[in-house]
């Protein structure tokens, strides 16, 4: 168990890179998926369509896939030389976007009819009561998917260690090839793991009690 | 320079109604050739069966809905022609909503600043002043920063009259406003019209509370299958209505509330 | 040239029966364990924390970890049955899939409602008889869609097992690229293959569902 001392530095590198692009891909994601929920629900056919697209692919393939083409063949055609790690990054925010655009776009819609009605009745246009009434009730109905989106967007990031990063998982990965101490390294980077989960749930558990507002969440089921 | 404050001109609305299979679409015919003229203090109401189209008229007076065919006019300007800015035009007027639709994650007192805020642009101070006048006026001072779940229907419902008086309106448009309450509630929200009518407030009213009617309004409007049937003043109904159908509704609802 | 590309297609193709047997392997593995834990943590709160924490680790531990863990890690001591590529793909994704669906038919429980089980007994079922004769059929009925995207999940989780050399579409894809120093086709092509497998699962599944609903009356 020595080994964990030894190597903290890079368990703790590894960690940090494994935070940073959970918390960029996922709330890039919500922006993104903010924007392709409403023109979803707005948009003309052409839109939608491309939106259906989008959606398909990302939600349809693996991100495994997705992030070697994201690295490889995307600089290819472009012929361009990008740097790994942005296009990493900048994929994890489009990938999150496809599952939170399902998640944004049915939170609003279980306010959406009445509460748009009424914004407009008192004389603001579509896009203020988006703004003002829609997306505040919205997401925080959204909050449980929102969470579990986070969870599985952790989880993915390990396959950042397979282009060459030290995530967590890499630097389990570089722990192994140095001491060939296979079982227990595992071990404890599953539980590290599990523990950043298990403190972000409960430090998104404690802002929402904060931020709750009574009525608003029992419209989630 | 009309004389009238809205005007409805030979309005048509018709919508779909998606059942349970794919092929069950009914066809509503809810508004056929109705036109309709509410001057400056005016307090009419509008009854008749359910499903008659009422609630979508009143709608489409207020361009919640848009009309299929004819024109509905907000003092000298036309809200049906291409290009007009209905945002502008309905925020000169108010509408109450039979299921309320009070913004869940504002307070009450948040339900009515809001548009004084972000369509009137008034500054912070004199919003929150404005808007806890208006809270005063339908007596729910003891509800301003409650959420809309921690209220009463009635109370909400009147939450919901403050935030249609708020702007000062030119009308205001009230669709069932006491149909979705419990019984014991819906004096309170009779009784704050009861006042907003004495002040003057002109309003335009569906709802088939036949005791508020009779006491507060000025003409009462019968709606059948997409048309108005009959105008007259309370007195007309309530004795003896002209046509049969508005006869046989008055005696079933008469029958109904002198039990 | 052109010889050489459908040669890379059809390698790649032909990690397609190894995708699809490890997803359906560990789909029906994922059945085995979740349904008794979704039972389990609804009608006997003693042990439901077992349920807990079960769902915690194999819901909160990456799928690669889990799959290095016991292919080097496991197989390093038990080489059979745990230096085994396919075992080991089966076998974690079932586990995690167990979790998940866990979390699936616990609320397809709650979806049907306790009317349910209470009508059972009062006809005398026991607990169980009702669970199976009752609950089960219904609970089914209501799972299909989050079954359904469970599948694809597998489908596509199934490219991690990548990390362990199995030579399903995702290896064979990055094979290719290393054979032929093509970037584009083989990724591009791997995309569409699994696009066109998670497709019509979820969407068949789903409708399945929404049919059987309405015959029940739902």
């Amino acid at each position: 168990m020595s080994f964990i001392i030894e190597n903290a530095p890079l368990i703790f590198q590894g960690l940090s890179l494994t935070i940073e692009i959970t918390l960029f891909g996922v709330f890039l994601g919500l922006v993104l998926g903010t924007i392709l929920a409403i023109g979803d629900i707005y948009g003309g056919k052409v839109v939608k369509g491309a939106i259906a697209v989008y959606v398909e692919f990302f939600r349809g393939s693996p991100l495994f896939v997705q992030l070697f083409i994201a690295v490889y063949t995307i600089p290819a055609i472009l012929h361009v030389q990008i740097d790994h790690l942005s296009l990493a990054f900048l994929l994890f925010g489009l990938n999150s976007a496809g599952y939170q655009k399902g998640y944004v776009k049915g939170a609003m819609q279980t306010v959406l009819d009445d509460q748009m009605a009424a914004g407009l009745s008192v004389g603001m246009s579509k896009v203020q009561t988006l703004r003002h009434v829609i997306l505040p009730q919205a997401y925080r109905i959204v909050i449980p998917s929102w969470t579990n989106e986070f969870c599985s967007l952790t989880k993915s990031t390990s396959i950042l260690a397979y282009i060459g990063f030290i995530d967590l998982t890499g630097a389990g990965n570089s722990i192994i090839r140095e001491t060939y101490n296979v079982l227990p390294v595992w071990v404890v980077i599953g539980a590290i793991y599990l523990i950043w989960i298990t403190a972000f749930a409960k430090l998104a558990d404690i802002i929402y009690e904060k931020k709750k507002i009574p009525g608003v969440e029992f419209m989630m089921q | 320079m009309t004389n009238y404050v809205m005007e409805a001109k030979n309005v048509y609305k018709t919508y779909c109604v998606k059942g349970e299979e794919k092929q069950d679409i009914k066809i509503v015919e809810a508004v056929k050739d109705v036109s309709l003229q509410i001057r400056k203090g005016d307090i009419k109401l509008i009854f008749g069966p359910s499903g008659s189209g009422k609630s979508t008229f009143l709608r489409c007076m207020a361009m919640l809905d848009i009309p299929d065919k004819g024109e509905i006019y907000l003092g000298d300007q036309c809200l049906t022609k291409p290009g007009v800015d209905l945002n502008k035009a309905r925020a000169r007027i108010g509408f109450v909503f039979q299921h309320i639709y009070l913004f869940r994650h504002l307070t009450a007192l948040g339900n009515v600043e809001l548009a004084l805020r972000q369509v009137l642009r008034l500054p912070k101070e004199e919003a929150r002043r404005r808007a806890l006048d208006a809270l005063a006026e339908v007596k729910v001072t003891e509800c301003v920063s409650k959420y809309p779940s921690q209220m009463s229907g009635g109370q909400a419902q009147r939450v919901g009259i403050a935030r249609a008086l708020a702007r000062n309106p030119d009308i205001i448009l009230l669709d069932e406003p006491t149909s979705a309450l419990d019984p014991e509630l819906t004096g309170e929200v009779i009784d704050t019209l009861r006042d907003l009518a004495k002040e003057g407030t002109t309003m335009l009213i569906v709802s088939h509370e036949m005791p508020f009617a009779k006491e507060v309004a000025e003409e009462m409007i019968f709606y059948d299958e997409g048309r108005i049937i009959e105008i007259g003043p309370p007195s007309l109904f309530f004795n003896a209505p002209n046509t049969d159908r508005a006869k046989q509704f008055m005696t079933r609802i008469i029958n109904k509330t002198t039990r | 040239m052109v010889l050489a590309v459908e040669q890379q297609l059809i390698f790649i193709l032909e990690g397609v029966p190894y995708t699809l047997s490890i997803s359906l392997i560990s789909f029906l593995v994922g059945i085995v364990i979740g349904l008794p834990l979704a039972f389990i943590r609804s009608y006997e709160k003693d042990i439901s924390f077992v349920v807990d924490w079960y769902e915690k680790i194999f819901r909160g531990v990456p799928e690669i970890v889990l799959l290095l863990l016991f292919f080097f890690g496991l197989g390093a001591f038990f080489p059979f049955p745990f230096y085994n590529a396919f075992f080991v793909s089966c076998l974690v994704l079932g586990l995690r899939s167990g979790a998940n669906q866990s979390q699936i038919f616990r609320g397809a429980i709650h979806g049907v409602g306790d009317e349910q089980m209470i009508a059972g007994q009062s006809i005398g079922l026991s607990k169980w008889r009702g669970v199976w004769h009752i609950m089960i059929p219904q609970v089914f009925t209501f799972s299909t869609p989050g079954l359904g995207s469970e599948y694809a999940l597998l489908i596509k989780d199934s490219a991690y097992v990548y990390v362990i050399g199995l030579l399903e579409i995702m290896t064979r894809a990055n094979q290719v690229r290393i054979n032929t120093t093509d970037m584009v086709a083989p990724f591009i092509f791997a995309a569409i293959v699994y696009i066109i497998l998670t497709f019509p699962i979820a969407f068949w599944l789903d409708r399945w569902g929404n049919r059987r609903k309405k015959k029940i009356g739902l």
